[in-house]
């Protein structure tokens, strides 16, 4: 029977986030319902990298913006249809992620964390400075998806995507898939030595969260119709580093609360906005300092407190 | 293909390249010593240069006064840092090392932009706008001034490591932390020693280059990519192959910029990055530490 519990949850959820609409006109909050949408997504892919298999990685951002900028390249200058842009940004991102892992991994871990985040600086220079492909800093606008013009459609669809996605990486991260993850986090000699090739699903995680990425990128621009470099901002992936931190590394529901709470947040701490990113800061010091678990460590915590005095 | 022209790039690539020196053999300091990327080195060397502004038109210190106390200044900062944030970490906290050392920089430079506004700055000096002329080579004499300071402060560094007792100490942690212990030395004191060295030094790259370019809060996330990127061409952890990558990597961004759109340049680094990633992973001059 609890088996059945979380997907039915999560089904529910999805079923309710649907009807929102129904009961608020609020372009507002839809917006807030569609960013929540795409953190989550993004967040947890993060953590499949980072939480689960103990890769940092700033790449994030990168295939998200790489999903988004191909998507739009191939609507507006090749006239594809957006349904084959959408898969074509996603794979395009899936092999971006594939070649920096594949390169820096072999080296280490800590390699990989370089490379991921000069890649993503370097991606949003591509984007700013070749302005023959990406019209640089002016972007490409007019992007439209036809029959999802309605901002109640476009949240539909977002939300949709992001159960289907969200659900996805909950049914890898239940398997054999997501214990072999962790194995390679906790010991990856002792991995090794039961048969687990580090690398190949080192890669497969990184490629699996790249594609996600990329969907959520390739929506996000055609939701706001129009993409330009700062879809590559270093801001994204400071939210999803304090999304993924304080919802505990490693913890699945814990990190898709953050998402929401930390979505929401921006909105209630308007006053401005370098303020609100040097209150990050902080709190990133803080909790690195003082609970480098986060919020779902302290949850994993107390449940074993209580299964330990429970005997 | 002008002769004058082509030494030309090649001198002001050099001044970029000594600069770049200074900065990434700070953070190869840092690493080899303690095992942390620093994240927020760019956010000293911004730091320097905005502390360097205020000293000249508020203070009205000279140009010499402004370089010598903003390094001593950035020593302390960095003896503070260690004591704050870096003490507490300990040898396999690797990402952590990076999350809390990115949060400082998130700090720092957004208190920066909040306290002094994206409005870049310049600093007024004597020397601005005179230069010195070699036949048809001209060269402003801020950007000789800056390549006498960064070569002095190499060459301070260089015999340090090799020449003195401490030095000696530093090289022996950086092969491995125990057998320094079993010596007898204090990992602690060296460690700080280190730290002081390499904030000083991102310090003192950004008092020296103020002048030279604008200064504004978000001039340290520029140089921090790069400073990565050279760390690993030269090798993680081998100091003196971080000042020689630097200086290389100086000198390829200027001839690129000569001849091809400046975009390029920027992105020269980040490939040879990788190509050293792909086929030399200990770093273009060996020696250097596979983590």
């Amino acid at each position: 029977m609890t088996a059945f519990r979380a997907p039915a949850l999560g089904i529910l959820a999805w079923l309710a986030l649907l009807g929102v609409p129904l009961l608020t006109g609020s372009e507002y909050l839809l917006d807030t319902g569609i960013a929540i949408a795409t953190f989550a997504v993004l967040s947890t892919g993060l953590n499949l990298i980072y939480g689960y298999t103990g890769l940092l990685s700033f790449a994030q951002v990168a295939f998200f913006g790489l999903g988004g900028y191909c998507a739009a390249l191939l609507v507006t200058r090749l006239d594809f249809s957006f349904w084959l842009a959408l898969p074509a940004g996603a794979v395009v991102a899936t092999l971006a992620g594939l070649l920096i892992g594949y390169s820096s991994l072999r080296l280490s871990r800590h390699a990989f964390a370089i490379v991921s985040l000069s890649f993503a600086l370097l991606c949003g220079i591509v984007s700013r400075d070749w302005v023959s492909l990406t019209r640089g800093s002016m972007g490409i606008p007019g992007l439209s998806l036809p029959g999802f013009d309605d901002p109640a459609q476009m949240y539909r669809l977002m939300v949709t995507a992001a159960a289907i996605l969200l659900a996805a990486f909950y049914v890898l991260l239940s398997s054999r898939l997501g214990r072999a993850l962790r194995a390679i986090k906790l010991n990856e000699p002792l991995a090794q030595s039961q048969g687990i090739d580090p690398l190949r699903y080192k890669l497969l995680a990184i490629g699996v969260s790249a594609a996600a990425s990329g969907v959520m990128g390739a929506l996000f621009v055609f939701h706001l119709s129009i993409v330009d470099p700062s879809v590559f901002d270093f801001y994204y992936t400071e939210t999803m580093l304090i999304m993924v931190i304080l919802g505990g590394a490693g913890s699945f529901w814990g990190v898709i609360g953050a998402s929401v709470v930390f979505s929401i947040v921006p909105d209630l701490l308007r006053f401005s906005s370098d303020l609100r990113l040097m209150l990050y800061g902080v709190v990133l010091v803080a909790a690195m300092l003082l609970f480098p678990a986060g919020f779902g460590g302290l949850l994993q915590q107390r449940r074993l407190a209580r299964w330990s005095t429970q005997r | 293909m002008d002769g004058i022209y082509l030494l030309q790039l090649l001198l002001n690539g050099l001044v970029i390249g000594v600069i770049y020196a200074l900065i990434a053999m700070g953070l190869s300091l840092i690493f080899g010593l303690l095992g942390i990327v620093n994240f927020a080195h760019g956010e000293f060397y911004m730091l320097g240069a905005m502390l360097s502004f205020f000293a000249v038109t508020d203070l009205h210190f000279s140009y010499w006064t402004t370089i010598l106390s903003v390094t001593l200044v950035a020593s302390a900062a960095g003896l503070l840092f260690y004591h704050l944030f870096l003490s507490s970490l300990r040898q396999g906290d690797f990402e952590r090392s990076i999350l809390l050392t990115l949060g400082i920089s998130m700090v720092l430079q957004n208190g920066g932009i909040f306290l002094w506004t994206v409005t870049p700055r310049i600093v007024p000096t004597p020397y601005s706008y005179a230069a010195v002329t070699f036949g048809e080579l001209q060269i402003p004499v801020l950007r000789l001034f800056t390549l006498c300071i960064a070569t002095a402060a190499f060459l301070a560094l260089y015999v340090l490591l090799n020449r003195t007792l401490i030095g000696k100490a530093m090289r022996g942690l950086s092969h491995s932390r125990h057998a320094a212990a079993m010596v007898g030395i204090d990992h602690r004191r060296v460690a700080r020693l280190a730290v002081m060295i390499g904030i000083a030094l991102s310090g003192l790259a950004g008092a020296t280059l103020a002048p030279v370019y604008s200064v504004q809060p978000t001039m340290g996330s520029a140089f921090v990519f790069k400073a990565f990127a050279i760390v690993i061409i030269g090798g993680l952890g081998n100091i003196l192959g971080a000042a020689l990558a630097a200086i290389l990597l100086g000198i390829v961004e200027s001839l690129i910029g000569g001849f091809l759109p400046l975009t390029l340049a920027d992105a020269a680094g980040f490939v040879g990055m990788i190509l050293v990633l792909l086929f030399k992973p200990e770093g273009l001059f060996g020696r250097g530490v596979r983590v």
